[in-house]
């Protein structure tokens, strides 16, 4: 097949449906009148279409189907629908408020000439200033009623002095640190960190991962990777290594080990150093959020798995920012 | 007086529950349709109708009203359906599925081979049986675009804005799926069966 066949062939799909350009579609027309392969290839391509077109069967479902559908689907509504007082309140309070900006909106783009205000975002601002006016207007009343301290500080301005210390403080940097981390470096105080053992609960439903300090259970309350964590899960022999994410760590037992946090940064110890055979590492990374260059890299390879893990063994932990890392006996 | 499509949309964006219902009547057929040709299953069709129109619900005022309402219908009937197949082969099922697959192609390409005698296998339900095998033999990615060009008569445009990626890949996916299409009905395309 010459060149040029190649490249009527690949166009015949289009050519067929009629989509080339006028141009193009006398070209291919005039190159078929004088080759005989590919006005046999168009006519078979023509040929299957008319062969999908007329036999295929789509597939087709009862009307009963549909009714039970349907009533299922309703079901899943009204279920997935505000059910205590209060969620009905909030509910309605939402639907409300929405029919207010809606009314605003439309009366906007009434006052405002016809295709100016086409786009919902537009009026967003306006939005913004209508709640940010209502804002003002209700805050000292809500102010009057807030009850005072001992001090004559008032509760607002407690809040604002606590909010302050907890966002600006240097000297506890711990605070700046998600929940899961807070938990752990509190607990270190108390026992060797080596030894310490927790138990990963399945069950995550709340925001973000906990711990109990006082006891020895661990509950995972929500996917950490949600939270701008990764959970690695890394074996030492390169052929069985793969990362996963929090939701495949079915592991009820994390052994803590302490990371190293002296030493110039070419000394820093890599995963590898941490496996020993037949082990596998649990290592939580933060990062995602904190935009590390590093992470950033290899959540580009996240699929290619095999690949990832085996960079990742190398990688000094410092610069994946792995806050901890958890040696599990049993995965 | 019935509502137009345009006036349940707005409704139903400003909480009107009951604009939903004609919604649902108007494209559930399309989407069980694609559901279904998609993950070739019929529990996993009704799932994936469910999770359709509950994102259609709880998305709908992030609908932009300058676009069709049935294109973006599509867009998350199609993806829902392509995530939802994506998740099955997640769950240890890509090695089995991709055996099946091959060993179902193998096998439709004999049955066509010995059936096709038009003389003697005219019938048009054998036909109809090989045609629809033959679509459902494809891969994913070649499935999604012919359903969508060849049943759904979305242009390339269209496709390309559902599938979230460019025309050319659109039109490459058409005509490999096409050519292999020809390849397994070969048969009949030669004997012109139609």
């Amino acid at each position: 097949m010459s060149l040029k066949c190649q490249k009527i062939q690949r166009l015949l799909s289009d050519y067929i449906d009629e989509t080339l350009s006028k141009r193009q579609m006398r070209h291919v027309a005039s190159h078929l009148n004088a080759c005989r392969t590919c006005k046999r290839e168009a006519i078979d391509l023509k040929k299957t279409c008319h062969l999908l077109e007329n036999f295929y069967v789509e597939p087709k479902a009862s009307d009963a189907y549909y009714a039970r559908f349907t009533k299922t689907l309703q079901q899943r509504i009204e279920e997935s629908a505000p059910t205590t007082l209060h969620q009905q309140v909030h509910g309605i309070g939402a639907r409300w408020t929405w029919q207010l900006l809606a009314r605003v909106r439309r009366y906007i783009d009434r006052c405002v000439p016809s295709g100016f205000i086409t786009v919902r975002q537009k009026v967003l601002p306006y939005y913004a200033l209508v709640a940010a006016m209502m804002a003002l207007l209700v805050a000292p009343f809500v102010l009057q009623q807030m009850p005072s301290d001992e001090n004559g500080e008032h509760a607002l301005g407690h809040l604002y002095t606590v909010a302050k210390a907890r966002l600006f403080s240097t000297s506890n940097s711990v605070s700046r640190q998600p929940a899961a981390t807070l938990a752990i470096q509190q607990d270190k105080a108390t026992a060797q960190p080596a030894e310490i053992r927790r138990n990963v609960s399945r069950n995550r439903t709340t925001e973000t991962p906990t711990v109990d300090s006082g006891s020895d259970v661990w509950q995972f309350t929500d996917d950490p990777a949600a939270e701008g964590y990764i959970l690695a899960t890394l074996r030492k022999d390169s052929k069985d290594t793969f990362p996963s994410v929090a939701l495949n760590i079915d592991s009820e037992l994390l052994t803590y080990a302490e990371l190293p946090t002296q030493g110039a940064p070419w000394e820093y110890p890599t995963a590898r150093e941490f496996l020993t055979d037949g082990r596998y590492t649990v290592l939580l990374l933060q990062g995602i959020r904190s935009g590390q260059h590093a992470l950033q890299e290899y959540k580009r390879k996240w699929s290619q798995f095999d690949g990832f893990s085996r960079k990742l063994l190398d990688v000094p932990l410092e610069t994946l920012s792995i806050t901890e890392v958890y040696d599990s006996i049993e995965l | 007086m019935e509502r137009t499509e345009a006036l349940l949309i707005a409704d139903l964006c400003e909480g009107d529950e009951t604009a939903l219902a004609p919604l649902i009547e108007k494209y559930k057929r399309m989407v069980y349709r694609l559901a279904m040709q998609i993950t070739k299953n019929h529990a996993d069709a009704e799932d994936v109708m469910q999770e359709t129109f509950l994102k259609v619900y709880r998305s709908i005022r992030t609908f932009r009203k300058d676009a069709a309402f049935e294109t973006w219908v599509y867009r998350i009937a199609v993806n829902e359906a392509l995530n939802f197949v994506k998740r099955r082969e997640r769950r240890q099922e890509r090695t089995i599925e991709t055996t099946a697959e091959a060993e179902f192609e193998a096998d439709l390409r004999y049955r066509v081979t010995r059936a096709s005698d038009p003389h003697v296998h005219a019938e048009k339900t054998e036909l109809r049986r090989y045609v629809t095998e033959a679509v459902n033999s494809l891969s994913l990615k070649h499935r999604t675009v012919v359903i969508l060009h060849e049943f759904e008569g979305l242009t390339h445009a269209e496709i390309a804005s559902i599938l979230n990626c460019s025309e050319g890949t659109v039109r490459s996916r058409l005509h490999y799926a096409r050519k292999k299409l020809r390849t397994l009905l070969k048969p009949y395309v030669d004997a012109g069966a139609i």
